[in-house]
């Protein structure tokens, strides 16, 4: 029995068949897991009102239950413990508290509980307790003062959303320009020979600063007057320890009553978080608010990349497939080129920052910008030197791409076309290159998805954690391919690994990898869907 | 008729005309066309070759970047300046020698009491400073500390100036003006007899000032002063005064006493050193006397701090340089022995002077035939061989930024050389070898790029990180290699095809997950799960394949007439599940066994057992995230190679009786093994490279030791983390770009082995 059992091999067919529905689990677990506790985050949950053995009371989100660790549960009994998020940093000092579950007494969920997701500090839990408008209460008592509340929050929020496009539109452009004429004056004296002339073009430029100044007075004193109208109402919050805190109504983002909602409700909440997410820029040192930097900065390297990559990818493979003449030396560039796909990233990082950075930068600088130096504008990291260092490290996937699906051209179309007395240039672009699109698109949305997801060569190429700008604004030239960008891929590491409070900044980081997943999946499908899709129409259009 | 004919004429001319224009127009059309092509070509070849030239520039681009850590250091020598100390009583003799950062002045502290500034672009004199506080009195010594700029000038009736020489530099229209600025200090009288001072050293440092002298062959002072402020405001000077001349047994030749006035050393001519400990200035305590080895007869004759003032570097009266350290030593708790560390070549005469450089832990040493080396301790090099006239030097200086060097011979000629010497600590033994570090107990593999010293010395050693990629290598291909390869197999060979088109596009999406991906995972979720779960990581690797094995034993009992009408790969769908549960089960056991055998908690058992401290982000972990990363590499090379291979072989193996599994292993593998071989090659490249992972999952010390329990930092890893920080240049900058150029050699040799083995797999299976 048992020997025909080993003789038959099948035990070993069995093993084998277990490694790969190993290697099929985890890969699904990472995706499952990731994506639970990324969509998870959004999910308004109910506050629990816990009463503690001695008095205490609680207010937050079960966020975990588990074993005690490292107790051995003493006659039979297992003894465990329950993780709340009770929020309040600037009450309790920390966001997350762990209870054992025999020191909870009872479990409530209050209807007035309120969740405030503030802009600073993180979120409050708490019940509110007054309304104030110039230091004078004017609501008083659960029902009122959350009515007058949601009176007085959209119009504070409309005023802060004018604060901040005065401060990061209007006075960020006033900024930009004062700045931009400190360097023409910084120019002019470097290059005028003649003081007088100099002097004379200065004082110009030096007027029109003088007016400057007064914009970002005017400015100055409008930003003033919003923030004292905000400054106006106050709330009382009264967190479930009975301390009360009171903070301005425009410090709260959004405000609700997570166990008074209905599903319907819940679910809209949870759209516009998620929206939120993706579109907004980031706040508390990244562990809050949105992604939407990272988002751009990503697209924009990609598309800067596939710019670089695409042109020079299909005529570098055209060369070696079509024109270089065959023999060892092709062969060997070939190998060479193959490998380089091998080689790893960061070793292109390193010499993106040896060559692109300091080399052609500080002479780009020191040609071009003197003015600004000793502060580098090409001399330090930026989106094209990370583009382009990214494009060299992709070139070698569409060359290969691209020769292959050159090579898979059937021989006879080529004479065909050579017969009917086309030229070899005729014969590449009529015949050639569309045949060969397929694989060619193929190559370049995988060069592509290599180089959204690839974060060590950007780290040292030009990623920052906070990025002040976007490398697209409206002002000329548009385009800032010398700034500092943000990147999905670095803003995991970044919030994840160096921020200070790793453990309320980790649902952001499930997110911001679910998202980065998500793109990632989505480029390499469509890889494989135009691919399919134009391959069955080219074999239909020809036979 | 005739008009016809006109006509015939008139519409033949006229079709003459058109096919004429026609033809013309066909070759100028055709000219475009040949145009186009020709174009075409020089672009795309131009292109193309441009193209792949700026590919292969990268390799020289960080060579070239990595090539002056090789270079040799240049010593450019300058013309001799004869110096103008012939006037007055001690003629001809200089007792020390300085120069400005940008060595334009140098200054020479004269044997008649002056200090002569002069210009070295013209060996002019520039000012000749009278020393006031000598008052008459010839200096007969003179001690220099290069580094922190003091002087202290020793006279013939037994007292002690100190002085500080200032330059300060002013920028106006471009050019620079430097004023050099004298400041005398208390004179100290170390000798209440009065006997002239014959060597000496000095020390201040907040108001607390050292000084040793020797007024006689065998009789050594020692003065400690320190300012006393009471709590009323007046100030007041305490002092201590001993004679250390008691212990010696020789006549002393040498003196030196570090910065923070803690050990005094003395050096004799029957070769030995004593070594007094003066925390305690009122009670100074000989606590050692070492002695150079194995060289009778030897006596010493020069001592000379190396930068930070723990490493003492002797020179002897045959020429021998060695440096010594204290190196902790349980019998002497309180002051450990000094001991010989590094020994440099050797002078052919006896060593005059002594000169550490104030930017690494190199140094001068000058002789009496007048050569002078320089020297670097750590890396035990000597650098550069410098020769001058021949004659004693006396008096030797490394300028400011240590790009210069200066020495007066007896004659009073002063040498003076640029010198070029960027990357001194740097040679194959201080990047891969064992080195003894100051303040080590033994020679070491040790990698620590900085601190925020002035005086810390970096050590880079590429072992710990090469040693760190390739346990990090290793422990993801202990986990990738079998799953990949068995995963492979099963795939080609016992698979339907309908099911193999759903699998392997699946495997493949892995390749395309991003590393930071897998990092963040392994460093946030699986590294805090594993630590608890330890027990159940061990268990499961034993009970997967068990519960494997059971369910195929079981399958066998359902009968063959059922088994046969299922499609090849249905086992898949019994072992999910089974897997799954099986994860479940160790994990719920996990407490239980902990409780069992390890007291509860294994962290803690490790430790107490094997002394073994867990760390939480580990090589376990690494090879989890890692092993992921590179499963759907080998995974599809593996797969194509044993797919490919050629039909026929298989049918002949299975229609002459052998089972599935025989003839995968005896006919497929055999075959398609250089396919495996290749792609095993090219997992080991990406593991090797990998950078995010292995920066997210481990703790990035650089340790070296095996365990599974513990990080480790990988050169990839290390470049990310370092190379931000590194400025444009230096030593860092270039050693960083060494390490990844030892990744590209590596990885593209490996990547080029397995690709040319995987074309001459394809010309046997065409073979076939």
């Amino acid at each position: 029995m048992f020997k025909g059992f080993w003789k038959s091999g099948d035990p070993f067919v069995w093993l084998t068949g277990g490694a790969l529905a190993f290697s099929v689990i985890m890969i699904i677990a990472l995706i499952v897991i990731v994506a639970a506790n990324a969509l998870g985050f959004f999910w308004p949950g109910q506050l629990v009102l816990a009463q503690l053995q001695g008095g205490g009371k609680i207010l937050g989100q079960v966020i975990a239950q588990e074993e005690i660790p490292g107790s051995p549960s003493t006659g039979g009994q297992v003894r465990s413990r329950t993780e709340f998020q009770v929020a309040n940093r600037d009450l309790y000092g920390a966001d997350f508290r762990w209870v054992e579950d025999e020191q909870i007494l009872s479990r409530a969920f209050p209807a007035d509980a309120i969740f405030f997701e503030r802009w600073e500090w993180g979120h409050l839990f708490g019940f509110l307790k007054k309304v104030t408008q110039d230091g004078k209460v004017v609501a008083e008592g659960p029902g009122e003062a959350w009515q007058k509340f949601q009176e007085i929050h959209p119009p504070t929020q409309e005023t802060l959303e004018r604060i901040h496009y005065i401060e990061r539109k209007e006075i960020g452009a006033i900024n930009y320009d004062i700045e931009r004429l400190r360097l023409q004056i910084k120019r002019i004296w470097l290059e005028e020979h003649d003081p007088a002339r100099a002097a004379e073009r200065v004082k110009e430029l030096e007027q029109h600063g003088e007016v400057l100044q007064q914009q970002y007075q005017e400015k100055a004193q409008e930003l003033k007057a919003l923030y004292a109208e905000n400054a106006r109402y106050h709330i009382i919050v009264q967190a479930a320890d009975g301390r009360e805190k009171e903070l301005p109504v425009a410090a709260v983002v959004r405000a609700f009553l997570p166990n008074q909602m209905s599903w319907g409700e819940r679910l809209s909440l949870y759209l516009t978080r998620l929206w939120k997410f993706v579109w907004e820029d980031p706040r508390e040192s990244n562990t809050e608010g949105g992604v939407f930097p990272a988002i751009f900065g990503t697209v924009m390297m990609v598309l800067l990349m596939s710019v670089v990559v695409a042109p020079f990818g299909v005529i570098a493979a055209l060369y070696l497939r079509e024109y270089a003449k065959q023999g060892p030396l092709v062969r060997a560039v070939r190998i060479a080129v193959n490998n380089l796909a091998g080689v790893p990233s960061i070793v292109f990082g390193v010499f993106g920052l040896g060559f692109f950075v300091y080399l052609i930068g500080g002479s780009i600088d020191r040609l071009f910008y003197p003015e600004a130096l000793p502060s580098p504008t090409y001399g330090t990291g930026g989106i094209m030197w990370a583009s382009l260092t990214l494009a060299l490290m992709t070139v070698p996937v569409v060359i290969v791409a691209t020769e292959e699906s050159l090579a898979a051209i059937p021989r006879e179309w080529r004479e065909g076309s050579l017969g009917l007395g086309a030229t070899k240039w005729e014969t590449i672009r009529k015949i050639v290159l569309p045949g060969a699109l397929p694989g060619i698109l193929t190559g370049m949305i995988l060069a592509m998805a290599r180089g959204a997801g690839e974060v060590a060569p950007l780290m040292i190429t030009g990623v920052v954690k906070l990025a002040p700008t976007l490398p697209l604004d409206a002002h000329p030239p548009f385009f800032h391919l010398e700034r500092k960008f943000m990147h999905l891929g670095f803003h995991i590491y970044d919030v994840g690994f160096q921020s200070p409070n790793v453990e309320a900044a980790k649902p952001m980081v499930y997110t911001t990898t679910l998202l980065l997943i998500a793109l990632i999946l989505l480029l390499n499908l469509t890889a494989i869907f135009v691919r399919n899709r134009l391959r069955s129409r080219l074999r239909f259009g020809t036979f | 008729m005739p008009e016809i004919q006109e006509t015939e004429n008139r519409e033949t001319e006229a079709r003459k005309a058109e096919v004429r224009l026609y033809a013309a127009e066909k070759k100028s059309r055709a000219r475009g066309k040949k145009l186009a092509d020709q174009t075409a070509r020089v672009v795309i070849t131009a292109g193309g070759v441009a193209i792949i030239l700026s590919i292969v520039a990268i390799l020289f681009v960080i060579v070239a970047e990595t090539l002056p850590l090789w270079k040799s250091p240049v010593a450019q020598p300058e013309p001799a300046i004869s110096l103008d100390l012939a006037a007055g009583e001690g003629a001809g003799h200089a007792l020390a020698v300085g120069v400005e950062e940008y060595q334009e002045i140098a200054y020479v502290v004269t044997a008649v009491g002056t200090i002569d500034f002069l210009s070295l672009a013209d060996s002019r004199l520039l000012q000749r400073y009278q020393i006031k506080a000598l008052t008459d009195q010839r200096p007969t010594a003179a001690y220099r500390d290069g580094i922190h700029h003091t002087i202290a000038v020793g006279t013939i009736g037994g007292a002690v100036v100190p002085l500080k020489i200032n330059f300060s530099a002013q920028f106006q229209d471009g050019k620079r003006t430097i004023t050099p600025e004298v400041k005398e200090g208390q004179p100290l009288q170390v000798d209440p007899q009065g006997r002239p001072i014959t060597a000496l050293v000095y020390q201040e440092e907040e108001g607390k000032t050292a000084t040793a002298a020797l007024v006689g062959p065998r009789t050594l002072l020692f003065l400690s002063q320190k300012e006393k402020t009471s709590l009323l405001g007046s100030s007041g000077v305490e002092e201590y005064r001993s004679d250390l001349s008691a212990a010696l047994k020789a006549d002393v030749t040498a003196l030196a006493l570090d910065r923070v006035q803690s050990n005094l050393l003395a050096g004799t001519s029957s070769g030995e050193v004593y070594h007094w400990q003066v925390d305690e200035p009122e009670s100074p305590t000989l606590v050692d006397t070492f002695t150079l080895s194995q060289k009778t007869g030897a006596g010493i004759s020069a001592l000379g701090w190396l930068l930070g003032d723990r490493s003492i570097i002797v020179g002897d009266t045959i020429g021998g340089v060695s440096v010594w350290f204290q190196v902790r030593d349980p019998q002497h708790p309180q002051a450990a022995p000094y001991r010989q560390i590094h020994v440099l070549r050797s002078h052919a005469a006896p060593v005059t002077a002594i000169t550490p450089s104030p930017r690494d832990k190199g140094f001068l040493t000058a002789d009496a035939k007048g050569t002078v080396l320089l020297h670097h301790a750590t890396s035990e090099q000597t650098l550069l061989e410098m020769h001058t006239s021949g004659d004693s030097l006396g008096v030797l200086t490394f300028a400011p930024k240590a790009d210069g060097a200066l020495a007066i011979d007896a004659h009073g000629r002063l040498f003076r050389w640029h010198l070029h010497n960027p990357h001194p600590e740097i040679n194959l033994r201080t990047l891969f070898g064992k080195v003894w570090y100051e303040g080590y107990a033994q020679p070491e593999y040790t990698w620590q790029s900085s601190s925020g010293s002035d005086e810390f010395e970096a050590k880079f050693s590429l072992t710990p990180l090469a040693y760190g990629t390739l346990k990090g290598t290793f422990y993801a291909l202990l986990l990738a290699v079998p799953m990949s390869i068995c995963a492979a197999i099963y795939t080609s060979q016992f698979m339907h095809p309908s099911l193999r088109n759903i699998i392997k596009p699946t495997v493949e999406v892995m390749a395309a997950l991003p590393s930071v991906v897998l990092g963040f995972f392994a460093g946030l979720w699986l590294a805090p799960r594993i630590e608890k779960l330890v027990p159940a990581v061990f268990l499961l690797l034993v009970a997967l394949p068990l519960v494997t094995l059971v369910a195929s034993f079981f399958w066998r009992l359902i009968p063959l007439s059922v088994r046969n009408r299922c499609k090849p790969g249905v086992e898949l769908a019994f072992l999910g599940p089974l897997l799954l549960l099986t994860l479940y089960a160790c994990v719920s056991v996990n407490g239980q066994i902990e409780a069992a055998l390890f007291h509860g908690n294994f962290p803690q058992w490790l430790y107490d057992t094997t002394g073994v401290h867990y760390d939480p982000r580990n090589s376990l972990v690494v090879g989890f995230a890692m092993g992921f990363a590179v499963i759907p590499i080998i995974y599809t090379i593996s797969e194509d190679a044993l797919s490919n291979v050629p039909q026929h072989l298989i049918s002949g193996s299975l229609a002459l009786g052998a089972t599935r599994w025989q003839t995968a292993i005896r006919v497929a593998l055999p075959t398609a093994s250089p396919g495996l071989f290749s792609a095993v090659m090219i997992g080991f490249g990406r593991a090797v490279g990998e950078t995010m992972i292995v920066l997210m999952a481990t703790g990035n010390t650089p340790v070296m030791n095996f365990s599974p329990f513990n990080g480790f930092r990988a050169l990839s890893a290390n470049i990310a983390v370092e190379i931000p920080e590194a400025p444009y240049g230096g030593t860092l900058y270039r050693v960083l770009f060494l390490a990844a150029l030892l990744l590209f050699a590596l990885t593209f040799l490996v990547n080029t082995a397995a690709e040319l083995v995987r074309q001459r797999l394809r010309e046997r299976y065409s073979r076939i």
